[in-house]
């Protein structure tokens, strides 16, 4: 009996783990007032472009696409 | 994409710059920027870092939500905005003051 209950709670702990994983939109752990994380990317020309670069001098907007060829 | 092109103008008058993501490869990327004709940078997050530094990486599909940041001067977020609300650049807009140039 104590093994019949351990082993269902075994089953039912999977279940939540995977329920907990469901493909639904992710969404960011970040706030506004949050520091952007910094990061260095590629562009379409080659050039290196990071994001601390602009800190000081401009605004930055980060518009993430889901893939290129997308809408938005 | 467009949208942003068609107001790059009013975006480099307010002094921001604006940088779209995605994790294609660089020559996709380079295709998809000309094609639109777009000429502000189109970065490729082919590794996945900076999606998923951004908590909008989605493990199962293995691309990227669409969300749009926009972080000021200070390199502070100042607005935050996912899924299909991030197609509209309105949020955007507002937050680099931008809005009532808009209308």
């Amino acid at each position: 009996m104590r093994r019949k209950v351990f082993g269902l709670s075994v089953l039912l702990a999977f279940v939540a783990a995977a329920l907990a994983q469901q493909p639904t939109a992710p969404r960011t752990q970040l706030k506004v007032g949050d520091i952007a994380p910094d990061f260095t990317l590629t562009d379409n020309n080659h050039n290196q472009v990071k994001l601390s670069d602009f800190k000081g001098r401009k605004n930055v907007v980060l518009a993430f696409y889901v893939l290129a060829f997308t809408g938005g | 994409m467009r949208q942003y092109q068609a107001d790059i103008a009013k975006f480099d008058a307010s002094n921001t710059q604006v940088l779209g993501i995605s994790v294609d490869s660089g020559p996709a990327n380079a295709h998809w920027a000309k094609e639109l004709g777009v000429t502000f940078p189109v970065l490729s997050d082919f590794m996945r870092t900076v999606v998923k530094d951004y908590g909008i990486y989605n493990e199962v599909q293995g691309y990227a939500n669409r969300a749009t940041f926009v972080v000021d001067k200070q390199g502070i977020i100042r607005s935050i905005e996912q899924g299909s609300t991030a197609i509209d650049p309105t949020g955007a807009y507002e937050a680099c003051g931008l809005a009532e140039k808009k209308k």
